[in-house]
């Protein structure tokens, strides 16, 4: 009460004096008003005691009596005034108060909703002409007070907007730097065969991924779009070593990671910053000789990355403010000092992707970071054409424990087909059969039930990114063709009959997946059957030429190609090397023979000679225009 | 001149292929550059001695899934998309402890051939390879 009371009493003294005259014309004229009665009555009684009163006390009786009412009149009207004059001040000041409490409210509207509305306008971009004809001002003083302070904010507010885009647009050509001089180190790493060269690129190589990672830092606190994006997801190995690349001491950490998830390709590059920040900072506040460890389970919410060190406990206090930091909610640049930007970015990467980071004590003894990938952004699948190195393993793993004979189909499914497969990384086995191929499973039981510890591995490591589909049925068939030379008739057939499915697979492998399933489906119907008895041995088998080499088909890699069956590739030397060195021996002979007839030129002395040799040879010579056309 | 150019166009056009891994090659290595240059060379023939592991480096798996028939080291180093040098590190991890065992063929070619034909006489072949 006491600092408002001056104010409207001292308004009050200082108002009075403008409407004085009204205020005093008025008085006077009621205070005219109230005396009149009391004039009237004291007159009469003055008169009335004057006539009662006898002669002689008659003068006396007159000058008291009107004396007495002259004072009572002046006492009436003196009272009269002052009571009118109290009555009016006392209007005048609640007049006064009332408007002092609408000019605090107005205060009080123009302090707490003027001009934060007013500030939040020109920090959402406004001008501030547009801000302040939006908000408009009481009387002069808040206008003038709000065009200052519109002015002002709006001037800082476009200093910062312009350092930040300078900083952002900086940021991004760095950015853009280092990634092609990363593509042309690994160029040039390709290139280099020095070892010195070599670990000179390397080391430039570790220096520039460091590089884009400070620009990247800078890029993502400046709300800049992050440095690239990856058109596939990238494996869990991928995501752990590319982040583990752009820190200093890469070389202490450790990972232990037998997860087969891919992170989606949008994401990749979030993920694997946060994750290069976090290994940052366990990595420095660690003794350097200690090692950090990294660890990816697989949970229901997701993927949690354990990044553990083996150096400072961070007490409570740091805990919180860590958690604080790297909380996806809240976060604002200026709260953070400049040295250390990386929780900061973690904290940010983490609200764009909607990780989740918690901190804890480690076993290590140090502090354990945790950062959970949300399952929306990770992919079951494994990529087929390029990252071939964390597919593979666990496909491996997966064929070793879960080679039962029963399921195990042939895989004439095109390599597309393979990514759509969803498995989860232990029992997948089961669960890869049907998506597959439901087609070929009625081709299975006659050929494949015996063969089955040997089948399951070729079709999955066909699905692995180094191979292409095994197909065992069609080479079954066609390594019997070859040397079951008594059975010529329905070899013929065979050969025929798998033509059409060869050539689609030699032609639109990886690139017409219908043409190949539409082929390959028609093909084991009606050959598998026939060729059911003599089967058991040589399914899944690599097929081999004359030579005893094994050949490959074509659009088939390598690896595939010399992957035989130990047992089959035995059971095909066994069939074989009778014949083979005396062929060969034969062979060869013709050709010497032919070199050293020089008059042997013009006909061809090689079938005379060689008839003589050994019966075995025209055969085969007459064979092999046919596998040339193959 | 060409000099430049030549190398460019390719690294250029495989470039887009072989950018799409974040893996950099010292991480693979774990910063190593240097191995033992006697232990392989680029026609060494690996044959691994173990199936991979579901613990083991990526590559070490890949290395030792392609290895199960004889393969020289330019073939897996083509295979892997790997520098050969980087290729010979890994080999050399997967060799000291005894996951392969390496072969150089000429070694074994003169142990047990001993006789390699000689030019003249592959020449010989190819004059008569024409002449048939």
């Amino acid at each position: 009460m006491t600092p408002e009371e001056p104010p409207p009493s001292r308004s009050t003294g200082e108002r009075s004096n403008t409407p004085a005259s009204h205020r005093v014309t008025g008085t006077n004229s009621r205070t005219a008003l109230a005396t009149l009665p009391a004039v009237l009555v004291t007159a009469s009684l003055c008169l009335l005691a004057a006539s009662l009163a006898p002669e002689s006390a008659r003068t006396g009786v007159a000058w008291g009596g009107g004396a007495a009412a002259v004072a009572l009149c002046v006492a009436v009207a003196y009272a009269a005034h002052h009571r009118l004059v109290a009555r009016q001040l006392r209007d005048a000041l609640t007049e006064e108060q009332i408007k002092a409490a609408s000019g605090r409210a107005a205060t009080q509207h123009f302090a707490e909703v003027t001009v934060p509305a007013l500030v939040e306008r020109l920090r959402e971009g406004a001008s501030a002409e547009s801000a302040l004809a939006a908000e408009p001002a009481g009387d002069e003083q808040q206008r003038r007070t709000l065009h200052l302070l519109a002015t002002e904010i709006h001037r800082s507010e476009s200093v910062r907007a312009a350092a930040m885009a300078a900083c952002a647009n900086a940021a991004g050509r760095v950015q853009a730097m280092t990634t092609s001089m990363a593509a042309d180190l690994r160029d040039m790493e390709h290139r280099h065969a020095d070892q010195d060269v070599l670990g000179d690129l390397l080391h430039l190589d570790h220096r520039t991924a460091q590089t884009g990672r400070l620009a990247d830092c800078i890029a993502v606190l400046t709300g800049a779009r992050s440095g690239r994006r990856w058109a596939k997801p990238i494996v869990m190995e991928s995501i752990l070593r590319g982040a583990m690349g752009r820190i200093s001491g890469y070389q202490r950490m450790r990972l232990h990671s037998t997860s087969s998830v891919a992170i989606a390709g949008h994401a990749a590059e979030g993920v694997m910053h946060a994750l290069a920040e976090l290994m940052d900072n366990a990595a420095n506040f660690s003794p350097p000789t200690s090692e950090v460890h990294v660890y990816v389970e697989e949970v229901s919410a997701g993927i949690v990355v354990t990044i553990e060190d083996g150096g400072l406990v961070m007490g409570d206090v740091a805990l919180k403010r860590a958690e604080r930091a790297v909380s996806p909610i809240d976060w604002e640049l200026p709260s953070h000092s400049g040295t250390r930007l990386g929780l900061p970015v973690v904290g940010r990467l983490a609200r764009k992707h909607g990780l989740h980071v918690s901190f804890r004590p480690s076993a290590h003894g140090g502090t354990g970071v945790l950062l959970r990938v949300p399952q929306e952004l990770i992919v079951h699948s494994w990529p087929q054409s390029d990252a071939p190195a964390a597919g593979a393993p666990t496909l491996e793993a997966v064929v070793q424990p879960a080679a039962t004979p029963a399921p195990a189909a042939p895989a004439p499914a095109p390599a597309p087909a393979v990514t759509e497969v969803r498995v989860p990384p232990v029992p997948g086995e089961a669960a890869l059969v049907p998506e597959e191929g439901s087609a070929p499973a009625d081709s299975v039981p006659a050929e494949s039930a015996p063969a089955g510890s040997a089948d399951p591995a070729d079709d999955l490591a066909a699905s692995s990114p180094f191979a292409v589909p095994a197909q065992p049925g069609l080479e079954e068939r066609r390594t019997e063709a070859e040397p079951s030379h008594p059975a010529e008739r329905p070899t013929k057939d065979r050969q025929t009959l798998a033509f059409p499915a060869v050539a689609p697979e030699a032609h639109g492998q990886p690139a017409d997946p219908g043409a190949t399933a539409g082929s390959t489906d028609p093909a084991p119907a009606p050959t598998d059957t026939p060729s059911a008895e003599p089967a058991p041995e040589h399914s899944g088998m690599v097929e081999y030429g004359e030579s005893g080499l094994p050949k490959r088909q074509r659009g088939r890699t390598l690896a595939e190609a010399r992957r035989p069956n130990s047992a089959a590739r035995a059971a095909a030397r066994a069939n074989q090397p009778a014949r083979d060195p005396s062929q060969s021996g034969s062979r060869f002979g013709a050709f010497r023979r032919a070199v050293r007839d020089p008059q042997a030129e013009g006909t061809d002395n090689t079938p005379p000679a060689s008839p003589a040799q050994s019966p075995a040879p025209p055969t085969h010579a007459s064979s092999r225009p046919e596998d040339d056309s193959e | 001149m060409s000099g430049p150019d030549r190398p460019d166009r390719p690294g250029r056009t495989s470039r887009s292929a072989r950018e799409e891994s974040p893996d950099r090659l010292y991480t693979v290595t774990g910063g190593r550059s240097h191995s033992d240059p006697k232990e392989f060379d680029l026609v060494t023939l690996v044959v691994s001695e173990c199936s991979p592991t579901i613990t083991m480096q990526s590559e070490h798996a890949a290395i030792l899934r392609i290895c199960q028939s004889p393969t020289a080291v330019v073939e897996l180093a083509a295979d892997l998309d790997l520098p050969i040098s980087i290729v010979r590190i890994l080999l050399g991890d997967l060799l000291s402890s005894g996951r392969i065992t390496a072969r150089h063929p000429r070694s074994t070619a003169t142990d047990t051939a001993s006789s390699l034909p000689d030019p003249d006489v592959l020449k010989q072949v190819l004059v008569g390879l024409r002449n048939l």
